[in-house]
């Protein structure tokens, strides 16, 4: 199977300041994608560049075929590459609906908004009793199911997670890792970051440790890497 | 009932007018996040452009809307130019400031250059007067009073029924989310500026039929657009309309019982107390941060 | 690094920002300015020429302390102008209605703006951003409109007229060629800037930086954002009440025009075209732009869109303004010298 996603010696950062040092990843070979690394290593950056909303410096992203490097975010969401940025940041004035509205505004999601929020609302029942409320009304766990929620309704091929069970209470996040497992069952390749070592260990077996904006390891499915050492790079050592 | 009529009749005039201009201002505001000071400056051009065409021959059927679509490029155009290229400042809000009172002295003047000084005056949507309550009033007016209600309503029904107006709301609130379902970001600062432009030239098109018109006819109607918005808030649409209206009727009734010399000063002292009270105006329950 | 910088200033360190220029290289950078302003008339031969370089002081006086407020204390007061238009009215009103001493009433002025200045603090003092530049702005419309209103006392959009001039004990100031007025004039943006600058350098001015930068963590170490803020504005009141009491003197009359958007387009972009936070970069703008103006006298009616064009192209092309192009320059030369 061909690969979804590859980056290769991919250089970005803000400013004069750069984050990512010719990074390169591949994703959709081996199923699921996990990111871990310290913070303010360029994981998030990575993701940035990747769904077109920071422009990078050098290197190339190839999706699906395509070379989308330089691309706008909005003609990468068309493609199918879909991103739930950190932090649940979403629009906080507008109703679940018309979030879910929104997620299917480019073209390609159009013909399945209909199949698609069936979807969602099977998904997260606790959403589909609330349609109609405002986003900032809702806790924090919901919100995240939202912004899950919207990805999903751009109809994914590839869909990428930054940190969605950060800063939740355990019961939520038990019920969102479950609604994760659950998408990736139904044939959505991911690509996640998570700090939660167990959860990521059960989405996937295709693991990239990033650091200093580069990768520094990557554990391919077969490899036999002791639990304990992958435990070791998250806590340095 | 001849004071009740007079208050009742100007009230809702000004504050038509007051809605039509504040509207944009707010618009701006709410999606791109600044403020647009050549806001004033669009209006009399919408009107200088309405003015020509019916000079030209046409209808004013046929020049006022011709005249709104011009101003809805020009708005597009004047985004385009002095706004997009410093999204992302710093001191975005600042910038834009400066920039906008430049091009709105560049257009100014360009007006006064082209059409020069001597005031010039468009017909009325309706031709004619009649009497209402006792009072006098032109039926221009009363147009004004009855279309401004319909063109608010359809607005606001863009805004909150169809997805183009969901998506512009959208952009106001999170950029980022916006772009990540694949909003074009770009079209839409385009598209708030040039809706707001169009209100303008309306609101200038509707002064532009009962006063005479001159290069600088747009200073006061944005100022009185900023208040309109510092009272209604401006992070919401309905906000600014119903403070329209508000200071529509704040203002014929202290023009009324203490003369409209004192109006303005009156009309200063209760801004800066609103503010002192409730900072984010009467109607917002919110403010857009301003990091 | 930066401990060793601070207690042991060394020639070799390159000054990277104009704050933190050695005092004495500074002090001499402007003394030499100063000389160089005052040797001015000798070149400009005609009292036209002499008259804009006063328009220039008055203009870098009134732009200089806004960037005081604007610049350094991060607030944006759109009153700034009626402040200026505070004191020509105050010095119009104290000579010609009080009868009072012309240099008596030009220093009452800028006491009476510093007044108004505490005045309009009050609403402002726990608002942020555009509503500060909404109150501000309605602040100097609500001055405008008692002045038009005070007809008897202040001739409403008539202006008055007759404003008794500044003299200079038995010299005379209408027929000297403007000399007198070129030299008050000189004298008054050197005192404003000294001012300006000891107060950005002091412990004061740089809690209002701070302020400026994070105001929650400035808080935190106790410094008083109510108290700084009306510091400031107060501070930047001072000359900016004076500027506009010697500019009723120097034009014998006086009118609402000053409060106008026109004036306060013209002063904010020197402001922002010289760079904020510089006090110094808002002196260059209004040589420059005044300058600039005048000498496109005979486009007409295409001066002021040229002005505009002018504008608009500094604040997209260098984010940093005239002081902000400058350093690039220098960046680049002294690059291409090493």
């Amino acid at each position: 199977m061909m690969n979804m996603l590859s980056v290769t010696g991919l250089t970005a950062g803000y400013g004069r300041v750069t984050v990512l040092h010719g990074i390169g990843i591949e994703a959709g070979k081996h199923g699921n994608v996990g990111l871990f690394g310290p913070n303010g290593h360029g994981k998030t950056t990575l993701l940035r560049a990747v769904s077109g909303l920071l422009k990078p410096k050098a290197g190339s992203i190839v999706f699906d075929g395509a070379d989308i490097t330089g691309e706008s975010a909005r003609s990468i969401v068309a493609r199918g590459l879909v991103h739930v940025p950190q932090g649940n940041t979403l629009f906080p004035d507008l109703t679940i609906a018309d979030c879910m509205s929104l997620g299917a505004f480019s073209p390609h999601a159009r013909p399945h908004e209909a199949a698609n929020k069936e979807r969602v609302a099977a998904l997260f029942p606790k959403l589909a009793e609330r349609w109609r409320q405002r986003v900032r009304t809702l806790s924090g766990g919901e919100r995240q199911m939202v912004s899950i929620g919207v990805a999903l309704m751009s109809h994914p091929k590839l869909l990428i997670l930054d940190e969605p069970t950060l800063g939740l209470a355990p019961k939520i996040k038990d019920e969102l890792c479950k609604a994760v497992l659950d998408i990736s069952k139904a044939g959505v390749p991911l690509i996640v970051v998570e700090q939660d070592v167990e959860f990521l260990l059960e989405l996937t077996n295709h693991l990239y440790f990033i650091n200093h904006g580069q990768v520094e390891t990557e554990i391919k499915p077969g490899d036999s890497l002791a639990h304990s050492d992958i435990m070791a790079m998250y806590f340095g050592q | 009932m001849n004071a009740l009529a007079d208050i009742l009749f100007g009230g809702l005039f000004q504050g038509s007018l007051y809605a039509m201009m504040a509207v944009g201002l707010a618009l701006v505001w709410t999606t791109i996040g600044v403020f647009n000071f050549s806001h004033g400056v669009l209006m009399m051009l919408g009107a200088y452009f309405a003015w020509q065409l019916v000079d030209w021959g046409l209808t004013a059927a046929l020049a006022f809307p011709i005249a709104v679509l011009l101003m809805a490029g020009v708005g597009w155009v004047l985004q385009a130019t002095v706004v997009r290229p410093l999204i992302g400042r710093a001191n975005l809000v600042l910038v834009v400031v400066i920039t906008t009172l430049a091009a709105g002295s560049l257009i100014e003047n360009g007006v006064l250059e082209l059409w020069g000084p001597r005031s010039k005056q468009i017909p009325p949507l309706v031709a004619g007067n009649a009497m209402l309550g006792g009072v006098g009033v032109s039926l221009h007016q009363i147009a004004i009073i009855v279309v401004t209600p319909i063109i608010l309503l359809a607005l606001w029904l863009f805004l909150n029924r169809t997805r183009l107006g969901l998506a512009l709301r959208a952009v106001a609130q999170n950029e980022d989310a916006a772009r990540l379902v694949g909003l074009n970001v770009t079209m839409l600062y385009g598209l708030a500026f040039a809706i707001a432009a169009s209100l303008a030239a309306l609101a200038g098109i509707f002064l532009g039929g009962y006063r005479f018109m001159t290069p600088v006819m747009g200073a006061d109607p944005l100022l009185k657009a900023l208040i309109v918005v510092v009272f209604g808030g401006i992070s919401s649409i309905s906000g600014p309309i119903f403070a329209a209206y508000l200071i529509g009727f704040f203002e014929a009734i202290c023009s009324y019982y203490f003369g409209l010399y004192w109006t303005p000063a009156l009309l200063f002292a209760a801004l800066i107390l609103t503010l002192m009270i409730k900072p984010e105006g009467i109607f917002a329950s919110r403010s857009r941060g301003l990091a | 690094m930066s401990v060793i910088e601070t207690s042991a200033p060394t020639v070799s360190a390159p000054p990277r920002a104009p704050g933190r220029t050695p005092w004495m290289t500074e002090l001499a950078g402007a003394l030499v300015g100063l000389l160089v302003l005052a040797l001015l008339p000798l070149v400009v031969g005609d009292a036209y020429g002499r008259h804009v370089l006063i328009m220039v002081f008055i203009y870098a006086v009134v732009a200089s302390n806004w960037d005081l407020s604007l610049g350094y204390g991060g607030v944006f007061n759109f009153g700034h102008l009626a402040l200026f238009g505070i004191g020509v009215y105050a010095y119009s009103l104290l000579t010609k209605l009080a009868m009072i001493d012309p240099w008596v009433a030009l220093v009452a002025s800028g006491v009476i703006a510093v007044v108004a200045a505490v005045v309009v603090t009050i609403p402002i003092l726990r608002l942020k951003g555009i509503y500060i530049i909404l109150v501000t702005f309605g602040f100097a419309q609500l001055v405008m409109q008692v002045i038009l209103s005070q007809s008897d006392y202040t001739g409403g959009t008539q202006g008055i007229v007759r404003i008794p001039g500044l003299y200079w004990f038995d010299h005379n100031m209408v027929r000297d060629a403007k000399f007198a007025y070129f030299y008050i004039a000189l004298a008054m943006l050197a005192l404003s800037t000294l001012f300006l600058r000891v107060f950005v350098r002091s412990r004061t001015g740089k809690s209002v930086v701070a302020l400026r930068d994070n105001e929650e963590y400035a808080v935190s170490r106790g410094v008083s954002l109510v108290r700084q803020r009306m510091i400031t504005l107060a501070a930047s009141a001072f000359f900016t009440g004076i500027a506009g009491a010697f500019y009723a003197a120097y034009q014998r009359n006086a009118s609402v025009e000053v409060f106008g958007m026109s004036l306060a387009t013209i002063v904010l972009s020197m402001v922002l075209l010289g760079g904020t936070g510089t006090i110094y970069g808002a002196i260059i703008a209004s040589f420059v732009l005044t300058v600039f103006a005048e000498s496109m006298a005979d486009f007409g009616a295409w001066r002021p869109m040229i002005t505009a064009v002018l504008i608009i192209v500094v604040m997209l092309v260098y984010p940093g303004g005239i002081v902000g192009m400058l350093k690039a320059l220098w960046g680049l030369a002294t690059r291409r010298r090493a």
